[in-house]
């Protein structure tokens, strides 16, 4: 017999305590409030922590928007949709736009969010200094102590080995001029859109127990160096095959026919939607 | 109709959570005050944000000349025990509260430390009434430039408020509540900067 379950799956205890710590989260831009996380139907390290956030927040009269890597058609967006949709009836959208709340992996949309939207990003690694320093009870410390050699010396290194800094995802930022914080995997192309955002932006590590937040209009950095500044991937020259869209992160793919290469846009709603304006267009052109 | 202790409540931290994020923007819980049908000593949104976010995990302390009957009641309907206030979570200070009690609980209450900043209270704090007139100037994080904001408390009590957020990330985060439902925050990050005499 399946029972049903209480409204957005939890049971008010623990949104409460999510709020809490989401409320701190706020308060102090960047910093990693720990909590309880709970017990999710996903495996950890699956988007438990942006679902517990998403499951906290919502209610009849959100419309929610699930991408993952910035498709809204993946497994894993699918299957978190679902579960949110069953548990509470919201209706889902992939438009951007229409979307209120937005749970998202490892992209920030196309779209410039606004003020009445809130994006919440699922977090691997929540502690930017993990990799210089294993131990939680010393990056608790280093972090009261605004101690971030570790992070510059972590970028130094990278300079040395490669020559530029060669963080994929998740370069660190810095945010209100006071926390190092790691903006989740989202490629460097991303990173500005955080920096005074319209939108409030909500991480959570479901796995490392782990709510931070950047509040709207707050200043956030990407770590760099005077002579090495930070820079964003580059498809200078290229664009989507499918829309022709320039100046957005675009997915490199080889055709395994003929071995060449091509690009298409990776946030696949922005996508559609400028090929069905087009189509629009065309159709108006043609026919009125 | 009585509260919804789900949806409604759901709603009321959104409220909450909208208003700490743009501090000095003005939330109103009107729809949900109205169906507070508890005989209380204290505004409708002041009891609203208390169910929103207490429960048996966390403590609070009243400021106020009649305190008893809220504070059973408050724990009778979330489990939340009182407690003295340099322990407490979350410090709720009423309409008839004295200034003095005010200033001195500032001075007393939890700020966190370096390495656990959220160990710090969260404030209700009632007023006479919250308007967008210039009385503060606020800036900092979630504010677009800056924003002017009317509570009704004395120059004393922000000027204890900012000595008390100085050591950031140390510091309080202030929920302010009228008598009409409305809802301001001003979180630590907020700079205040008080524009006239109060």
């Amino acid at each position: 017999m399946m029972t049903a379950t209480h409204f957005a799956f939890f049971d008010e205890g623990s949104k409460k305590e999510i709020r809490r710590a989401t409320l701190k989260a706020v308060a102090i831009p960047g910093y990693q409030v720990p909590f309880a996380s709970r017990e999710m139907p996903i495996a950890r390290g699956w988007g438990t922590g942006g679902l517990q956030l998403t499951l906290s927040l919502i209610g009849t009269q959100d419309t929610l928007k699930v991408i993952d890597q910035g498709a809204d058609e993946s497994v894993n967006a699918v299957s978190i949709k679902k579960l949110v949709q069953e548990t509470t009836g919201v209706d889902l959208t992939e438009q951007t736009e229409a979307a209120t709340l937005i749970q998202s992996r490892h992209r920030i949309p196309e779209v410039t969010l606004t003020e009445d939207q809130i994006l919440v990003l699922q977090v691997p690694t929540p502690e930017p200094l993990r990799k210089v320093e294993a131990r939680e009870y010393v990056t608790k410390r280093l972090h009261a102590e605004d101690e971030y050699s570790g992070a510059w010396l972590m970028l130094f290194e990278q300079i040395m080995k490669y020559g530029k800094t060669a963080t994929g995802a998740d370069h660190p930022v810095f945010v209100n001029h006071r926390y190092v914080m790691a903006p989740s995997p989202i490629p460097r192309f991303d990173n500005p859109k955080m920096h005074q955002s319209e939108a409030l932006i909500l991480l959570g590590a479901g796995r490392e127990k782990k709510i931070y937040a950047i509040p709207p209009y707050t200043d956030v950095a990407s770590l760099a160096f005077e002579d090495y500044p930070f820079t964003v991937e580059s498809f200078a020259g290229q664009h989507c095959h499918l829309c022709g869209a320039e100046d957005v992160f675009l997915d490199e793919l080889i055709d395994e026919a003929t071995g060449e290469t091509y690009y298409q846009c990776n946030d696949t709603s922005y996508c559609m939607g400028r090929l069905n304006s087009g189509e629009r267009q065309e159709v108006v052109h043609n026919h009125v | 109709m009585a509260m919804d202790q789900v949806h409604d409540l759901q709603q009321v931290y959104r409220k909450i959570l909208h208003s700490m994020s743009h501090p000095g923007t003005i939330s109103n819980l009107e729809p949900f005050a109205e169906k507070v049908d508890y005989d209380l000593p204290c505004y409708e949104a002041t009891f609203l944000s208390a169910m929103t976010l207490l429960d048996a995990e966390v403590t609070f302390a009243i400021i106020s000349e009649n305190s008893q009957q809220l504070s059973t009641k408050l724990t009778a309907y979330t489990l939340a025990k009182s407690a003295p206030i340099h322990e407490a979570d979350y410090i709720i200070v009423l309409q008839d509260a004295l200034q003095q009690d005010i200033v001195e609980a500032l001075q007393q209450c939890k700020i966190g430390n370096l390495i656990d900043p959220q160990f710090s209270s969260t404030w209700f704090l009632e007023s006479s009434g919250i308007v967008n007139q210039a009385e503060l100037l606020l800036t900092g994080p979630g504010i677009k430039d800056e924003t002017e904001l009317q509570i009704g408390l004395t120059k004393e009590l922000w000027t204890t408020r900012n000595k008390r957020v100085k050591e950031y990330p140390l510091g309080i985060d202030l929920i302010c509540l009228d008598n009409e439902a409305n809802l301001v925050c001003v979180p630590r990050t907020t700079k205040i900067e008080i524009l006239e005499v109060v």
